[in-house]
Parts: C-alpha cells; sequence; structure tokens
C-alpha cells in the first residue's frame, strides 16, 4: 500500500511553531521556582523569534497544511501587527496586578495562546480553521478579562464577554454552515468556485444568504461593529487595561484579516448581495461610537466607544471590495497600532498614580506635572480624530479616496461626519490634560472605600470582599521605561508616518498584493 | 429522511438556545444554552454534510465539541472565581458596568 | 561635498537654531540663545560659501543642480515633491541672506538684550532666515509658495513682537493681509502654470515655455501679471505698499533685516528668477518697470516730507527697490540684482544707525527733535553718513555703481526705456535730498535735550517708554526694550554688525567698475544666459558717463540740502507755509492709507457685520445648535441602551440577527 506522506512546509509554518514552542516553555516555566521570574523575558523573546519567522516568510506565497492556512503577505503583515501588540500588552503588565494575581506564566500563557489564534486567523484558508483560530484567540482573552480579582469589575467583564461572544460564536457557525451547504466546500477558494458555478440562483439563495447575514454578524460582534457593540464600553472598562490595550488593536487586527480573507476571496462572488449590508453595519458603527462617545467620563470607555467607530470607519476598506481598499485598511489597522497603544499605555501609567481612577477629569493638569506623558496622549488623541500630520489623517485620507474610486462617495461622506463629531470627545481629552488643574487637588487616596475627601469613592471601583483593600499605586509609573517606552514609541512612529507615509503605505500593500488574483 | 428536517431542528435548537440566553438569569444556565447553540450549527453541519456527500464537515463537528468544551470550562472556571467571593449568581445582578 | 547637499545644510542650521531656542527657552540663558543665533545662521553663511565653491567648479553651462529629498506627494500628474535648485542665482541670495543676516544676529545680541522676549525673538529671526532661504532655494513652485507663505508668517510674527502694543499688532496685521493678496497672486500664477505646462517644477517649466506660448500670448501675459502681484506685494510697490511704513512698529533689528535686506527683495528674485516666462510676455514687463519707477518717485517724493526717522528710511527702501523691479523688469538682472546687495548693506546700516539714535532719544523717533548727535555719538554718526552717502549714490560708494549701472543700462535700450533712465534720474536726485536731509538734520548743530543728557553723563537718557503714535505707557511686562537702551558706542555687538556694513557699503562697488571687473556680472551669467536681454551691454566710455551723471546729480543733491538746512534754515518751513496742500500730500504718504480704507476697509468691514448680524447669528447659529441638540441627543440614546444587563445585550443582538435575515430574505424574494 502506497502510504504518501504529506509535505509539511515547516518554513511557512515557523511562526506558529515558534508561537507553540513559546507558549509551552513560558507555562512550564511555573513549575520551577528558580526561572520563574524570567516568564515574561520569556514571552517576548518567543514573540521576538515569531517576528522574526514572519520577516522570513515575508514575500512567500504559500498553502500550509494541505490548503487549510496560507502564508502570504495579508498574512505576513497583520501577524506582525498583533506581535507588535502583544510585545507592548507584555510590557505594560509588568508589575501589573492581575499578573500577579492569576500567577504571572499562566497569564502569559493564555497571552500567547490568544496571540497563536490570532496568527492563525490571519493564515486561516478553510472553515475549521477559522473557527478554531477564532475560538483560540477569543477563549484566553475571556479568561484574561477576569483576572484582575480585586476588582468586582473584571470578573463581571469576563463573564459577559465570554456569553456574548460566545453568542457571536455560534451564530458564526451556525452561517458557516449555511455556506458550506451552499457552496459545497469548505476552503476558501473552494467556495468561491462552489459559488461562481453554482449559477444565479445559489446566490440569490436565501439560506445562503442569511448564513452569509449571520457570518458578518460573529465577525461584527468580534470587532465590535454596532448593532453588535454593546459588550465593548463595559468590558474595556472592566478588564485590565494591559488587555484592554491588547484586546482593542490585536483582536480587530485579526478579526479583519479574517474578514477580508472570508469576504473578498470565500464570498467574492456574492459581493453584490453583501457589500450594501455591510455598509450599512459600517455607517451604523461609525454614528454610534462617535455619538456614545460623546458623553463619556470614562477614558477607557471612551476609547471603546471610540473603538467602534474606528471599526466602522475600517469595515468601509472591506466594502469596497478592491486592492485599494485592502490596502488602505491595513494602512490604516498598522496606524491605529501605534495609536492605540500609545493611549492605553497613558491610561496605564495614569491609573497607576492615581490608584487605578480613569476618569477623563482626572487628567485635569497632566501637561504641566508631567509633559512626558501627556505628549504621546495629545499626539494619540490627534492621530485617532484624524488630524495632520499624523498616520491617522493618511489613512483615513487613503480609505476616503478608496471608497471614492469604488463609487462609495456616501460612506466616504459618513466618514468625513464621524470624524467631525469625534473631534469633540478626542479634543476634550486634549484640552483637559493642558488645562491647569485646581490647586486644591489631591489624586485620591490610595484605600478605596476609605474615607475619600477629594475623589467621591464613587470613583473608586468597589472591593470585593476578602480582597486586599490596598490598590496598586505606583507614583513613579511615569518615569518606568516600559511603560513610558511604548507610550513615546507609538507617538513618534504616529506622527513619523503621518510626515513620510511612503513605507507604510509598501508594508500595506503587501497584503493588498497578496489577495490581487482574488479580487476582481 | 429529508434534509430539511435536520435544518429545523438545527434552527429550533440555536433558537431555543438564543431565547435561553435572552431569559434566563443563572450564568450556568446560560452556559448550558450557550453549548445548544454551539450544537446546533455541529448538527447544522451534519445535515450538510449528509447532503452533499463531504467528509470535511464531519471532521468539523468533533472540532466543535472540543471548543465548547474549552469554552464551557473557561465559563465555568469563572462562575467558580464569582460564587467564591460570594457575588450572586445572576446575571441581572452584574451592572457596574453600564452607560 | 556636491552643492546641492551643501544648499540642503544651509537650510538644516537657521531652522534648527529656531527650534532649540523656541523650545529651550527655559533652559538656555540669554547669552547662549543669542550666540546659538548667530551661529545657526553663520554656520548656514559657510555652507552657502561650500554651495558657492561647488557651483563654481562646474563647467559654465552646467552650473545648476536640482535636488529633491523626497516625493510628498504624487496625484495623477502632479508631483509634489520637496525639492530645491541650487544655481548662481540662489547661491547669490542665498550669500546675500545668510551674510547680512549673520550681521544683524550680532547686532541684535546686543541691541535687544534687555528685551524679555530675547529667546522668541532669536528663534523667530531664525525661523524667518530659514524660511527665506527656502523661498530662495526653492525648485518648483510649491515649494516658492511654501517659502513665500512662511516668509510672510515670520514677518507678522516679529513685526508684532511687542504684541502688546495696538499698533503693532495693527501693523502686523495690515502686513499679512496685503502679503496674503500677494500669495494668492501666486497661487493662481503656479496653478495656470501647471495647467498650460503640466509641472510646476522649475525646470521643466522653463524648458516648455517658449514651447508652448507665443510671445505676448495673454495666458502667459496674465501669469506674468499674477506673479507680479506677488512680487509688488512682498517688495511693497505701489498699489501694495501701504503695510511697509506701518512695519517699523517692529524693533529695529527687524526693520534693518526683513525691512530692507531681504523679504523685500523676495519679489525682486521672483521676477528674476522666473526671467524666461518674463521673456515671454514683454508688456507685463514693461507694466513691472513701470510701476518699479512711479513707485520710486512717490516714495521718493513721500520721504522727503515726513519727520519720522524710521518711516524715512522705510520709503527709501520702497523706492530703491523699485530701482531693482525697473532692473530686472528691463533685461538688467545683474545691475538688478547687484543694487539688491548694495542696498542691503547700506540700508541694513541706515536702520542699524537709526536705532542707535531712537535708543539714544529714548524711542522717539521724530528728526525734527534729534540735533546734534555729531558730537554725541560719533561712531553712529559716521555710520549714518556712510550709510547715507552710499544711499545717494555719491561717488565711489558701492551705491553709486549699483544705481547708475540700473540706469545706464535703461538709457542705452532707449525708447520708453529712455523715459524711464530719466525718471530714474529724477529719483536720484530726490534720494540725495532725502538721505543728506537725514544726516543734516541729526547730526549738527547745538546738540538736543537727550544728547547732552548723552555728552555729559554717557548715559542714556531713561523715563518711561510711550508709543510714539499714540503716546500711551508701553507694556514693557512683554518686552519692548524695558528701561535700557543699548547704543552703538556702549555695545560690542552693535558695533560689529555696523562697522562690517559699513566698509561693505564703502568698498562694494569694486565688484562691478565698468571696464574693469564684473564679478557679479559673470557669476550671474550661466542662470541669465537664455536671455537675450541680458547680453546688451552698455560700453565702458557710455557707462562712465552714466556714472559721471549720477555723481553730479548726487553732489548737486549734497549742496543743496547743505544750503538749505546749514545755511539758509528758514526755507524749509517757508516752503512748507507756501505749499501747504503739496505738503498735507505728501506727509500723508499721498492719501494711499485713507483711499483703502474708504474702497476696501470699510466696505469689507460693513459686509462683515451684516453677515455677522443676520446671517451668523441667526441662520448659522440656529444650524450649529440644532445639529448638537441631535448629536447630544442620539449620545444620550445610545447610552441608555447600555443597561449593563447581558441580556438586554442579547436581546439588541437578536434584533439584528433578525434585521439582517430580513434584509436577505427580503431581497432574495
Amino acid at each position: 500500500m502506497n502510504f504518501d506522506a504529506p509535505t509539511i512546509d515547516y518554513a511557512g509554518l515557523s511562526p506558529i511553531i515558534s508561537l507553540t514552542a513559546g507558549l509551552v516553555v513560558v507555562v512550564l516555566v511555573a513549575v520551577f521556582d528558580s526561572v520563574k521570574r524570567f516568564g515574561p523575558a520569556l514571552a517576548l523573546l518567543t514573540l521576538a523569534v515569531t517576528a522574526g519567522c514572519l520577516i522570513w516568510q515575508w514575500g512567500t506565497e504559500a498553502d500550509l497544511v494541505a490548503g487549510s492556512l496560507r502564508i502570504d503577505g495579508l498574512a505576513v503583515t497583520l501577524s506582525l501587527l498583533v506581535v507588535v501588540s502583544a510585545a507592548v500588552a507584555i510590557l505594560l503588565s509588568r508589575d501589573d496586578p492581575a499578573s500577579s494575581q492569576a500567577g504571572e506564566s499562566d497569564y502569559l500563557g493564555l497571552l500567547l495562546g490568544s496571540v497563536l489564534g490570532m496568527v492563525m486567523l490571519t493564515q486561516a484558508q478553510n472553515i475549521l480553521t477559522f473557527f478554531v483560530a477564532l475560538e483560540l484567540l477569543s477563549i484566553p482573552l475571556y479568561a484574561l478579562c477576569g483576572t484582575d480579582l480585586r476588582r468586582r469589575e473584571s470578573l463581571e467583564s469576563g463573564l459577559k464577554y465570554l456569553i456574548v461572544g460566545s453568542v457571536g460564536s455560534a451564530t458564526l457557525l451556525y452561517g458557516l454552515a449555511m455556506v458550506y451547504g451552499g457552496s459545497g466546500a469548505t476552503g476558501f477558494t473552494e467556495i468561491a468556485q462552489g459559488f461562481s458555478s453554482g449559477g444565479p440562483d445559489l446566490l440569490d439563495d436565501s439560506l445562503v444568504l442569511v448564513g452569509v447575514g449571520m457570518v458578518a454578524v460573529g465577525l461584527s460582534f468580534k470587532v465590535s461593529i454596532a448593532p453588535f457593540h454593546q459588550w465593548t464600553p463595559d468590558v474595556y472598562q472592566g478588564a485590565p487595561t494591559p488587555i484592554t490595550a491588547f484586546m482593542a488593536v490585536a483582536t480587530k487586527i485579526a478579526a479583519f484579516a479574517i474578514f477580508i480573507r472570508f469576504f473578498l476571496v470565500a464570498l467574492g462572488p456574492l459581493i453584490d448581495q453583501w457589500d450594501v449590508m455591510l455598509a450599512a453595519l459600517a455607517a451604523i458603527s461609525i454614528v454610534v461610537g462617535n455619538v456614545g462617545a460623546l458623553a463619556q467620563s470614562s477614558l477607557k470607555r471612551m476609547l471603546g466607544y471610540s473603538g467602534i467607530a474606528q471599526a466602522g470607519y475600517m469595515l468601509c476598506g472591506i466594502v469596497v471590495g478592491t486592492q485599494a481598499g485592502v490596502d488602505a485598511l491595513v494602512f490604516y489597522l498598522a496606524a491605529y497600532v501605534a495609536m492605540n497603544l500609545a493611549a492605553f499605555a497613558v491610561v496605564v501609567i495614569h491609573e497607576r498614580r492615581t490608584g487605578f481612577s480613569d476618569r477623563i477629569a482626572s487628567l485635569k493638569g497632566l501637561g504641566r506635572e508631567d509633559p512626558a506623558v501627556a505628549w504621546p496622549l495629545t499626539i494619540a488623541m490627534l492621530a485617532l480624530a484624524g488630524l495632520p500630520p499624523t498616520a491617522g489623517f493618511i489613512g483615513k485620507l487613503y480609505l476616503i479616496q478608496a471608497l471614492i474610486e469604488g463609487d462609495w462617495t456616501w460612506l466616504a461622506v459618513m466618514i468625513a461626519v464621524g470624524t467631525m463629531i469625534s473631534l469633540a470627545y478626542y479634543l476634550r481629552v486634549v484640552a483637559t490634560v493642558w488645562m491647569r488643574a485646581e490647586p486644591a487637588t489631591d489624586p485620591g487616596p490610595a484605600a478605596p472605600g476609605g474615607g475619600a475627601t477629594a475623589i467621591d469613592s464613587g470613583d473608586l471601583p468597589p472591593v470585593i470582599a476578602g480582597a486586599a483593600p490596598d490598590a496598586f499605586e505606583d507614583h513613579g509609573s511615569g518615569r518606568r521605561w516600559y511603560l513610558l517606552g511604548p507610550a513615546a514609541l507609538g507617538a513618534a512612529v504616529t506622527i513619523f508616518f503621518g510626515v513620510i507615509p511612503q513605507p507604510l503605505v509598501e508594508f500595506a500593500q503587501q497584503a493588498g498584493n497578496a489577495l490581487a488574483p482574488y479580487i476582481s | 429522511m429529508a434534509i430539511e428536517w435536520y435544518l429545523v431542528l438545527s434552527a429550533l435548537l440555536f433558537g431555543i438556545g438564543f431565547a435561553g440566553v435572552m431569559i434566563r438569569r443563572n450564568p450556568v444556565v446560560i452556559l448550558l444554552c450557550l453549548e445548544l447553540m454551539l450544537s446546533a450549527g455541529a448538527l447544522a453541519f451534519l445535515a450538510f454534510s449528509r447532503m452533499l456527500g463531504n467528509q470535511d464537515a464531519q471532521v468539523m463537528v468533533l472540532i466543535v465539541l472540543v471548543v465548547a468544551a474549552c469554552e464551557v470550562v473557561v465559563g465555568l472556571g469563572l462562575v467558580v472565581a464569582m460564587f467564591r467571593r460570594r457575588l450572586p449568581l445572576n446575571v441581572d445582578e452584574m451592572k457596574e458596568l453600564e452607560g | 561635498m556636491s552643492a546641492a547637499t551643501w544648499a540642503w545644510l544651509v537650510l538644516l542650521f537657521p531652522l534648527l537654531g529656531s527650534l532649540v531656542i523656541g523650545f529651550g527657552f527655559r533652559v538656555l540663558s540669554t547669552r547662549t540663545a543669542g550666540l546659538l543665533g548667530i551661529g545657526a545662521v553663520a554656520v548656514a553663511f559657510f555652507c552657502g560659501i561650500g554651495a558657492l565653491v561647488a557651483i563654481q567648479g562646474e563647467p559654465s553651462d552646467s552650473r545648476y543642480v536640482a535636488s529633491s529629498l523626497w516625493e510628498y506627494a504624487a496625484v495623477g500628474n502632479f508631483k509634489i515633491d520637496l525639492g530645491i535648485y541650487v544655481d548662481p542665482l540662489s547661491v547669490y541670495m542665498v550669500m546675500v541672506v545668510t551674510g547680512v543676516s549673520t550681521l544683524i544676529h550680532i547686532y541684535s545680541y546686543s541691541y535687544m538684550k534687555s528685551d524679555v522676549g530675547y529667546h522668541r525673538f532669536f528663534s523667530y529671526l531664525n525661523f524667518f532666515v530659514f524660511s527665506m532661504l527656502v523661498l530662495v532655494l526653492a525648485g518648483n513652485f510649491i515649494l516658492l509658495t511654501v517659502g513665500w507663505a512662511l516668509v510672510g508668517f515670520a514677518s507678522y510674527a516679529l513685526i508684532s513682537f511687542w504684541y502688546r502694543r495696538q499698533t503693532a499688532t495693527d501693523a502686523g496685521m495690515k502686513a499679512f493681509v496685503i502679503n496674503v493678496l500677494g500669495d494668492v497672486g501666486l497661487y493662481l500664477a503656479a496653478i495656470l502654470i501647471f495647467s498650460q505646462l503640466g509641472s510646476v517644477d522649475y525646470e521643466t517649466v522653463f524648458a516648455r515655455a517658449p514651447e508652448v506660448f507665443t510671445t505676448n500670448e495673454w495666458t502667459i501675459v496674465a501669469i506674468c501679471l499674477l506673479l507680479m502681484v506677488g512680487a509688488f506685494a512682498k517688495s511693497a510697490q505701489m498699489p501694495l505698499h501701504t503695510w511697509l511704513a506701518d512695519a517699523m512698529e517692529g524693533p529695529t533689528p527687524v526693520s534693518s533685516l526683513i525691512h530692507a535686506a531681504t523679504m523685500v527683495t523676495a519679489g525682486v528674485y521672483l521676477i528674476a528668477r522666473t526671467h524666461p516666462l518674463f521673456d515671454l510676455a514683454p508688456t507685463a514687463a514693461d507694466i513691472s518697470a513701470l510701476v518699479g519707477v512711479i513707485t520710486l518717485l512717490v516714495a521718493g517724493t513721500i520721504a522727503i516730507a515726513v519727520t519720522d526717522l524710521k518711516r524715512i528710511i522705510a520709503y527709501s527702501t520702497m523706492s530703491q527697490i523699485g530701482y531693482m523691479i525697473v532692473g530686472v523688469s528691463i533685461g538688467a538682472y545683474s545691475a538688478g540684482l547687484f543694487h539688491l546687495m548694495t542696498h542691503a548693506f547700506f540700508k541694513a546700516l541706515l536702520f542699524m544707525a537709526a536705532g542707535s539714535i531712537i535708543a539714544a532719544m529714548a524711542n522717539m523717533q521724530n528728526i525734527d527733535r534729534m540735533k546734534g548727535f555729531g558730537k554725541a555719538m560719533p561712531f553712529t554718526a559716521a555710520m549714518l553718513v556712510i550709510g547715507a552717502l552710499a544711499l545717494a549714490a555719491f561717488p565711489t560708494t558701492s551705491g553709486w555703481f549699483s544705481k547708475d549701472e540700473i540706469i545706464d543700462y535703461a538709457s542705452f535700450r532707449g525708447g520708453i526705456y529712455g523715459l524711464m533712465a530719466t525718471a530714474m534720474l529724477i529719483g536720484a536726485f530726490l534720494t540725495a535730498i532725502y538721505s543728506f536731509r537725514i544726516v543734516f538734520r541729526i547730526l549738527p548743530g547745538p546738540p538736543c535735550d537727550e544728547a547732552q543728557h548723552l555728552i555729559d553723563t554717557g548715559e542714556v537718557v531713561h523715563g518711561k517708554p510711550v508709543n510714539p503714535h499714540t503716546l500711551e505707557p508701553e507694556d514693557t511686562d512683554v518686552g519692548y526694550p524695558g528701561s535700557e537702551h543699548h547704543i552703538a558706542e556702549q555695545a560690542l555687538g552693535m558695533k560689529i554688525g555696523m562697522s562690517v556694513l559699513g566698509f561693505l557699503a564703502l568698498v562694494g562697488g569694486v565688484l562691478q567698475i565698468p571696464g574693469v571687473d564684473e564679478v557679479v556680472f559673470n557669476f550671474l551669467e550661466p542662470t541669465f544666459a537664455d536671455s537675450e536681454l541680458s547680453h546688451i551691454h552698455p560700453s565702458t566710455s557710455e557707462s562712465w558717463l552714466g556714472l559721471g551723471k549720477g555723481a553730479a546729480i548726487s553732489v548737486a543733491g549734497l549742496i543743496l540740502v547743505w544750503f538749505l538746512y546749514m545755511k539758509r534754515p528758514a526755507i524749509p518751513p517757508a516752503l512748507v507755509r507756501r505749499l501747504p496742500h503739496v505738503h498735507a500730500l505728501l506727509v500723508n504718504k499721498w492719501y494711499f492709507d485713507e483711499l483703502y480704507d474708504f474702497l476696501i476697509v470699510n466696505p469689507v468691514k460693513g459686509l462683515g457685520r451684516f453677515f455677522n448680524e443676520f446671517i451668523e447669528s441667526d441662520l448659522i447659529n440656529g444650524l450649529t445648535r440644532g445639529t448638537v441638540y441631535l448629536v447630544r441627543t442620539a449620545g444620550a440614546g445610545v447610552r441608555e441602551i447600555q443597561t449593563g444587563l447581558l441580556r438586554s445585550y442579547a436581546v439588541l443582538m437578536l434584533f439584528g440577527v433578525v434585521a439582517i435575515g430580513l434584509y436577505f430574505l427580503i431581497r432574495s424574494i
């Protein structure tokens, strides 16, 4: 009996292999006391090796594991962004009580597991890998959200995320079943073939379209597109901030990667059916996200709503369905990584300084006290609002350009309107930071629930019975390299690519080129 | 049997699960309903696999079962953590985060 | 290193200087800031020399290089890159700008010493030099416009430097508004150039223009007229000249740098640079020359009558720039640019000397009250005399050679240009009159009170500083050389700056002695080789004849003024009484300001008020408030559905799924 051993493309699989190996090592490290403290360093090493493997694979286009994964420009570029986000998240988690509560290696292990899921998701080319990777991405995140055991909100956010997330995944699964039934295959390219050879009746078949809709729902949930966005503000506020930072950025990247691949490659023939639906979802997100952020007094919540709006902008890149749209989307994702991580790094610094207050009003006077921390936040806010000379502006410009070229001018107008509304809340943060603080303000006592006179105790989270009554405070947090570094780097990158966009444009075009054969 | 029946069954299961998520207040029961929804999806896969004569989806079902189990593990872990801290096991009571 | 690299370095250092001084104002001492400022511009000067050497090292028909740092945007055919163009003309301008700027920075080091805004001053001054260098080094019309606009902004910032002074801020705004008018002309010209020639890059435009346009075709004339609008606004030619006199509100080094040597010469540079276009539109060139002639005459007449020292010098600047404009418009490019350089020397010197005297007068600027400074401030007096001699084109000074070269060329070309030459000679006579008027009013005679105080005590008069025009007390908190005024005799920086300029004003003429050498002409030859007009040359003997005429006029003016002010001092007031209307016309600057107020300013203000009362407050405010209300309510709505209850989230998700499902079901029916 002849037995053909399958060919294993180790080079192509190297990012996944390195991540898995690293994951195992990091989890095992907890067993041995002598090496326990190397956990974060090992995790960062893993990420570095993964990034190295990805760069090594730059330019290759190959199907791996019998067509269920594909490494190409899209996968490599977006995986690199995910790895960078994870590295920053690990840096921000240092000394964070959440990671020590959860057991540091376990925390890092979960994080790496999530990263593994994300990297797989960017490479997924088959319904099976799609689902597995998506769940691998999400489940560790559900757990990570709940790790900050001192705060009740953290557990609440974890459970909420899990329940709502699973509803989304189940919807996604059902939709995938419909698509499979309609096309007869599980690989993306085969699905596309199945649809295009099925004749016009198939393209209009109600079950198939409902399936497509449900897949869109499931993915929209992941990237927080309205009206499936409601978990976002709650979970962002409740989760430990480094995890929020990671979620806000990396989940979107990975989910948009599969969004691109699935909708443009697998459902390519159906584009006339789903583009209006996605456009409507994008428009609703832009409105809901921007309008909801206006009255927020909590910075993390505001960033959550702003993320909803940003996801709306990004979805426009898929709606237009051209290579320019994909390029613009990937550019915007890269810029989004820089701006958002800078903002969240500053939030972490501020929280640690003030004993976990993320009220926008408590930022008053930051500009005078600590300009090194205030400037990255200002630049991040301006970039998110899309003001020149930041990368956010260039990103929006490319998106609008792609939309207009693709005859979706009304969406471009929506982006512009959304940007105008968003100026209100972004600039409000900037103004607060640079205003003078009132002389009598004392940034709050450490003990929550204690006789707080300067800040009303409604600001500080209620303590769970039995947890230690001391909040984590670190007044020197503005000086820590692992916190200030990402903030400054993010801000610098934002400005750099805002003035000289060319290198990032070429980076984004790698992704677009990889999809060129599939996009009409 | 004609395949439509299986699809109707899976749709019903999905609907019941979704309704359960909306109606029930105990987190453990909600996790059960989630299981139901995932199983509905798996059933749909099986039905189509039968119709098309393709084996891929049957692998999918196995995967779905495993994933569902992992999800529930994590969910139950969170529920236990809540229980240990004597928080009420009632999703309606979980509204610290709102607005 | 190549010329392009040197040129980029020339741009880098003033920008760095400006940023470092600007951001480091808390940590840098005044001394360091001043030295940094001087250093930045001085280094730029040396890099300019490097570029000069590099350019001269090339054979003469390839003495140009265009270098681009990166392509900023490319939309279809329209490419904008950050590109410079280094050729003899730009290197010449770089040398003049950086050289004179360095001397003025050295002067300011001492002059502004007790000013509260010292760091701000040097930061702005460096930034101005940077912008001017961008303007002259730009290699395409877009970067030119950028430099043009930045120069306008820097000029605004420096004129209103003492920002609590109402007159200063008004003057700054006036200058800015008129500059913007010029900017608009420049933009429109650039747009027209792009639409007709398909590029904004100098090399491409100048090569294609002769192929695309026939002589005096209306499009090329329009382009040149628009360029002229820009040039005239920057160079304060009529009718866009009203801002220059008011710009004297700024500190004296500002007047010296911007309004004598650099910014106002930008228009001259522009016409010289775009000479291939003007060659194709002789009509526009003639109009330009005509405007130059009118300006030089009118400005000269005003300078004879006004009594504010700095304003006399300002009108004289206007007049001399008129000469330069005539020069570059009729084809005497190197002559016009030579006059640009010598004018930079003696005009900057005159302003510096004026600054010294005004400081001694406790910031009073009326020459009727100044007397006897010859005895009280010998060094300043000597510099003033040198400056006045050069301005009046007295024989052997640099001004003599440069101004008369332009007049020679004009008369050589004959025809209408000969008439212009005659007008320019009349203007030269007027120049001599007002130059020596200054000298003979301020220096000789019994010392006035302030001068006497200086002689007696060796100290400058103090006293509460008062705005000379409105007589309000000055706000010394914000700046305004506080209670200390610096005069050249007591400040080394001022002495150095003025001496070097005095030297250059006297001997600068050696560069272009007819029959002996033609340094400037030969240097600039490669740039202007493509113009036929630049090859027309009066002969040596004709040139010397012209120089003789100029000398005669200058000496005649000197004698006349000496007679009127020293021998028969009763005559000038009698003249004023006899011709009250003429005098009023001249002193009120030919009523241009009033004319503009009537024609433009008041109607626009009225229109603004109308729009504010009716359209803004009712219509637009209403719309804005309505939108805000709408958005706020929507926001409140979004937050209300965010109940925190998990089950309600699930319900909304259900609605979403159902909506999408229904959409698809309805579609497929």
